[in-house]
């Protein structure tokens, strides 16, 4: 009966010599194709991704996946006998076509096989994109876009083109990292008294700035109200939220305490002879 | 050792057995623990920067036995790095095919296990000497390595180490070059090295270093050699791991 089923298929012919038969066989191959293609995707995830990192884990795990289905499906052409070559060059004018249309797309895919390629940043790294003024930690690098956590907590998605074509700053690829601030100081004051008393408070009160490189005291500028001195201080890279925005105010306290004093803007006027 | 009273001078590394409740007084830090019911304890600690940190610690028993050791400096003011970075107070001369041993303070922190049922379980850790726990970095900023930085006096014996602040490791210097170098900083990862206490004193696995040549380059080599003694060996604050050592160049 089975037989006399698969018999009657394989005379009903669709088009140009595919008959249903040949449909159905393909369509089994397609089917097993997935199936393979899951199932090797979820072995590799389960026990192959962990050793790799996420970003490599999750690009291989998709050219396995449609590698197989590539595969399966080649298979179903062969099986059904499908002339492709009149599908080629159809296609090829189709996908002339198609490519002016969907340019930005096809650009966000080449810049995400280049940019998970050129790797600038590691997932997880903390990246900041002047031209787009953009700063977060780098969630993953998709097939068309960026994912980037902010430092405010929400998520931004970025085209992989915008990324790609863009300046990009890491954050958290070096050990140490550089923070700076400006105080200014009377122009009755002492420079070197100053430093002296702003190295001891940051040394005393600051226990993420580094001992080597130490801090350094630049003279910024001879202002119109007061010697501005430049504080370069240096600290381990996750630290930064301990050091810069705590800086000045260490600065500001250790001038304070000292009675060191930091001028408002003020201007002398000279009134002429009546 | 068991200890159920309360000391005025600084307390000792040690076993601490407590029934009631203990008070133990170390540089710039008190810890205190009470009982709070049939089987509860809470343990406090002070410092001198008026941190106070509490916990309430549940235990099978009627008592609760608690070990109080030195550590390796690697936990304050965050754990970043496993390596020291020795600047010593008095650079070391060492003349060509010539060898030297130096005692010298290394820094520690102070570790709180809880002990029971033959494990000892991290249970506290801080430094009595916050003010000099710093970082420093060896090499350049973008491939140079993080250090717990230490201004290191060099001392006569193993007898020398500062209570609570800081312990002495042996230090054997060894130059195979052809001319004089003087040694002033050793980095060296320091999960390899075991810490030892006795009384208040604490004291360091040895480190070999050698001044050598490795190909073109004339390197510093540092490694850590295990020193046999009848100190007892404090636990392990956190799970010890193998950090390669860096290559070191020669000033």
């Amino acid at each position: 009966m089975v037989l006399d089923f698969l018999q009657s298929l394989s005379e009903i012919e669709i088009v140009g010599g595919l008959t249903l038969l040949s449909l159905f066989v393909g369509g089994i191959i397609m089917g097993v194709g997935i199936i393979i293609a899951k199932t090797v995707r979820l072995l590799f995830t389960k026990y192959y991704a962990p050793k790799l990192s996420q970003d490599t884990a999750k690009n291989f795990g998709k050219i396995i996946y449609f590698g197989i289905i590539i595969i399966a499906f080649l298979l179903f052409t062969s099986s059904t006998g499908v002339d492709l070559s009149g599908l080629l060059v159809a296609g090829g004018i189709f996908g002339i076509v198609i490519g002016f249309a969907t340019q930005s797309v096809v650009s966000n895919l080449i810049s995400g096989v280049f940019l998970m390629l050129e790797k600038p940043a590691r997932q997880g790294d903390s990246i900041e994109l002047p031209s787009l003024n953009i700063s977060g930690a780098l969630l993953d690098i998709g097939t068309f876009s960026v994912r980037i956590r902010l430092f405010d907590g929400t998520i931004m998605r970025v085209p992989n083109e915008s990324v790609f074509t863009s300046t990009i700053r890491s954050l958290t690829s070096t050990p140490v990292r550089r923070s700076e601030c400006v105080v200014g100081i009377a122009y009755k004051e002492d420079i070197d008294a100053a430093t002296n008393v702003i190295n001891k408070e940051i040394r005393k009160t600051m226990p993420f700035v580094l001992m080597l490189p130490k801090p350094e005291f630049r003279i910024k500028e001879l202002a119109d109200s007061s010697v501005n001195i430049e504080i370069l201080v240096w600290h381990p890279r996750e630290d930064w939220g301990e050091v810069a925005p705590k800086l000045l105010k260490v600065v500001k306290k250790a001038l304070d305490d000292n009675g060191i004093e930091i001028p408002f803007p003020q201007r002398v006027i000279w009134n002429a002879k009546e | 050792m068991s200890d159920e009273t309360s000391e005025s001078a600084f307390s000792n590394y040690g076993l601490y057995t407590i029934r009631d409740n203990l008070e133990l007084f170390m540089p710039n830090t008190e810890i205190k623990i009470e009982r709070m019911g049939s089987n509860v304890f809470s343990y406090v600690r002070n410092d001198s920067e008026s941190n106070l940190v509490k916990k309430i610690i549940p235990v099978k028993s009627d008592e609760l036995t608690i070990e109080i050791s030195p550590i390796r400096p690697l936990n304050y003011p965050a754990r970043r790095t496993s390596y020291v970075y020795l600047e010593l107070e008095t650079p070391v001369f060492l003349s060509e095919h010539s060898a030297a041993t130096v005692f010298a303070r290394c820094p520690i922190e102070i570790g709180v296990f809880l002990v029971h049922d033959g494990h000892k379980d991290s249970l506290d850790c801080f430094t009595c000497d916050p003010v000099n726990s710093r970082f420093a970095l060896y090499g350049a900023p973008d491939s140079g390595t993080l250090c717990k930085y230490t201004n290191s006096e060099i001392v006569e014996s193993y007898e020398d180490s500062t209570p609570y602040i800081d312990a002495v490791l042996e230090i054997n210097l060894q130059n195979e070059l052809d001319e004089g170098h003087s040694v002033s900083k050793i980095i060296f990862p320091i999960f390899g090295n075991s810490v030892y206490y006795k009384d208040s004193k604490a004291i360091i696995d040895s480190i070999e270093a050698v001044l050598k040549k490795k190909l073109t380059l004339e390197v510093f080599d540092v490694s850590k050699k295990s020193i046999q003694t009848d100190w007892t060996l404090s636990p392990s604050y956190v799970r010890d791991m193998v950090v390669k050592s860096i290559d070191m160049g020669v000033d």
